[in-house]
């Protein structure tokens, strides 16, 4: 067999491992930001709802994506039985594989928009609904041969397919399932909800620092050139930026540098980075992370000033950076690694490809979203409601949802503890 | 005035008209609290007998300082001269019907349990001098707390010497054994008020968004500086403009003490006329939207100068214990 063949293979299949790990990350991220009552059910919904969307992709959503049918979806490849398919240089089950890994991410992005408030059952549909009817249309457009692509739209690993996917179905989500009990006051102040622990934060992080090389350096989907290294260095680079610019940025405005504000800006230079990886200089990457460090602190506040409860900040790390990451190659893209699309603004190539850059994020986002609010209404009306009653989100999900803690005994000592007489006070 | 309410009545009517005053309002909570006390006095008389030997009942915190908001909290004490397990029994009984007294009268009870109900607030003046005397040895955070909380205290009934003689005491033990670094070290950290950029860092989450905690961020770096120098200067006046009035040339140069002086009045001011206390817990709190261009300065170059002083002090504290 070909040995070509058989390194892009073991490649990728290391990308999909990769980034199937970065589920993990996301169950500690999520875990970490939110309340302790609700620790179990965020972690095993995450398994559950991945579970689903395998299935999903296997049945329909790899043959939506990359099926032959027409510029706006793919119809044929149902099913898929594990073939290689004509013209790909690599084990067409490795393929699949990836594919669906991305698929899955999206999926636990827009989950994001649902934390500590939304029904089990909620999430069981909508975990099937999005992978057949939200994400693989976007995937296909500029993935699939669809009209995205035609046009040259350049998103190497899914700033847009992916992460802006993800965050519009978890703003539609947010604004259906509305703030959660205590986060705004009557007078439209917001309170700190924080997170149960941040090392479990900080950790997630760094799994999914590691994920995003797979996410990232997989999607060359060859070793040719070992191209692979120079998008992994400048993935790198902009979630180093990113992290740092969150410092400065945090500290300078609030006084203080921020841990939770730092973690979200090493995901938003990842998250920016995904999509011009391979199509910008070095510098360019660290500059695109610089700023979306930034952003990511601005669209935080902005967010919550709407009064737009968001647990885990995937708006702005997965849309606002998604946005900005789309949009970055626009500028950045140099003739030399343009290999989709043209070269950016500050390279000649005037405003085509910031005017393709923005089509895309407009007409992926605006899909998303509104596709996603629909379902999420009809849900809302078929499923009695999506969000669980006052008493069980005061009790939490744990309890409410699946009738046990994630930390029985820490949650039995916090009743003892609040029940317990102050020592000093009269 | 022979009852509680009574008292919080008379506080209702008269509160407003001194609530703009900073010296008449808190001559104004002297009077209700001493009211307070001799109806306590008197209410005990009457369930337990006369007070059985000459104690003293002393104000800290904010009241101690002279620098009470239009609402405050309770920190208080008691000293009696005697020792004894029934005398001991009559000044806590009397340190609780004070605490109900004042708490009726408007002053919510104290988090920390500073009040003249609780033993550890409660003492002979042999306790407290041995009570005291653990207080300095050990360098815990919490106990350099109490202690530094006892310094703040100024007697509003009864026998002032038994108070001061414990005081003269402590100070005498804070300069032999060299302890300022240590007190120092318990108000090292306080709220920044000012960012890098020069604005002033206000609440970013809850009821308070937009105000700045004036409490945190702007009265306790002079309150914490200028104690620390009144204890370095044997100063026994506790209200900070005072101690900042009675301050050698040597430790703070006369313009500047003039300087942190009026800061730190205008600062009382500002809480009095712009903070909008309808209960203790807002009273610290100053809402920036609520302010013109010109105040938003003003208590900028009073957030700068309470850092510098803060610095100030530090720096000499330092330099001096190596």
């Amino acid at each position: 067999m070909d040995t070509i063949f058989l390194m892009n293979s073991l490649w990728v299949m290391v990308g999909a491992i990769l980034v199937i790990l970065m589920i993990g990350g996301f169950i500690l991220l999520e875990t970490g930001s939110t309340r302790m009552k609700n620790a179990g059910h965020i972690a095993g919904k995450t398994i559950l709802t991945f579970g689903i969307s395998s299935i999903v992709f296997w049945a329909v959503g790899y043959g939506l994506i990359f099926g032959e049918g027409n510029p706006l979806i793919g119809l044929s490849d149902f099913f898929y039985s594990g073939y290689d398919v004509e013209g790909l240089a690599l084990s067409g089950s490795v393929f699949f594989l990836f594919q669906l890994a991305f698929a899955g991410i999206s999926l636990t992005i827009a989950f994001g928009g649902f934390a500590e408030r939304a029904k089990l059952g909620a999430y069981l549909v909508f975990a099937v609904l999005f992978s057949v009817i939200v994400y693989p249309p976007i995937a296909h457009w500029i993935w699939g041969g669809g009209w995205l692509a035609e046009h040259g739209k350049q998103d190497f690993a899914g700033s847009t397919v992916v992460h802006l996917t993800g965050a519009m179905a978890a703003f539609a989500a947010t604004l259906i399932l509305k703030p959660r009990i205590g986060k705004y006051n009557k007078d439209g102040s917001a309170n700190n909800l924080a997170g149960h622990n941040q090392v479990f934060t900080a950790l997630s992080v760094l799994i999914l620092w590691v994920g995003w090389f797979g996410f990232n350096a997989g999607s060359t989907v060859s070793v040719d050139g070992a191209f692979f290294g120079f998008v992994a260095l400048n993935t790198n680079l902009a979630a180093g930026a990113g992290v740092i610019a969150a410092m400065i940025i945090s500290w300078t405005v609030m006084g203080k540098a921020d841990v939770p504000t730092m973690l979200n800006g090493a995901l938003a230079g990842l998250v920016a980075i995904t999509a011009s990886c391979a199509f910008v200089d070095t510098w360019a990457a660290v500059l695109i992370g610089f700023i979306s460090g930034i952003l990511v602190f601005y669209s935080i506040r902005f967010f919550e000033k709407k009064g737009i409860d968001d647990p885990i900040a995937a708006l702005s790390v997965h849309g606002t950076a998604g946005i900005w990451g789309t949009l970055s190659t626009g500028f950045f893209a140099t003739p030399e690694l343009a290999t989709v699309g043209e070269p950016g603004l500050f390279y000649g190539g005037g405003l085509h490809q910031l005017g393709v850059q923005a089509l895309g994020v407009v007409s992926s986002g605006a899909f998303a979203f509104i596709v996603s609010f629909i379902l999420l209404t009809i849900m809302k009306a078929v499923m009695n409601g999506l969000r669980v009653t006052e008493e069980e989100e005061i009790i939490g999900l744990d309890m409410s949802e699946h009738g046990s803690y994630g930390y029985p005994e820490m949650v039995k000592a916090e009743k003892t503890v609040i029940n317990s007489e102050p020592k000093l006070n009269a | 005035m022979n009852s509680y309410l009574e008292i919080r009545r008379f506080r209702d009517d008269q509160i407003i008209w001194v609530s703009r005053s900073h010296f008449q309002l808190n001559q104004l909570h002297d009077e209700i609290i001493h009211r307070v006390i001799t109806v306590s006095i008197n209410q005990m008389a009457e369930r337990y007998g006369p007070v059985p030997c000459p104690f003293t009942f002393f104000m800290m915190g904010s009241a101690g300082r002279f620098e009470q908001s239009v609402w405050s909290d309770q920190d208080h004490g008691i000293i009696y001269q005697q020792q004894g397990t029934e005398i001991n029994e009559y000044f806590l009984a009397l340190g609780k019907e004070i605490s109900q007294g004042l708490q009726l009268a408007g002053y919510v009870y104290c988090d920390g349990g500073v009040m003249a109900n609780n033993p550890l607030w409660c003492k002979s003046v042999s306790e407290w001098r041995q009570q005291l005397a653990n207080w300095l040895l050990d360098s815990s955070w919490e106990l350099i707390r109490q202690l530094l909380i006892f310094i703040d205290g100024r007697s509003l009934y009864g026998d002032a010497s038994l108070l001061e003689s414990l005081k003269i005491e402590v100070y005498q033990t804070i300069h032999k054994e060299n302890l300022l670094k240590k007190l120092l070290s318990n108000t090292l950290h306080f709220k920044k008020g000012i960012g890098i950029l020069g604005q002033i860092l206000v609440e970013t989450h809850g009821q308070h968004s937009g105000s700045i905690n004036i409490k945190e961020k702007a009265l306790f770096p002079y309150v914490n500086a200028i104690r620390l120098l009144a204890i370095k200067g044997n100063i026994f006046e506790t209200s900070t403009v005072s101690r900042l009035k009675k301050l050698p040339e040597v430790e703070l140069p006369t313009m500047k003490k003039e300087l942190y002086k009026q800061q730190f009045l205008k600062l009382l001011n500002f809480r009095l006329s712009l903070a909008k206390p309808d209960n203790y817990e807002n009273s610290h709190y100053l809402s920036m939207a609520s302010l013109s261009k010109e105040q938003k300065e003003e208590v900028k170059e009073i957030l700068k100068n309470g850092a510098a002083l803060y610095r100030y002090v530090r720096n000499l504290i330092d330099k001096e214990d190596t």
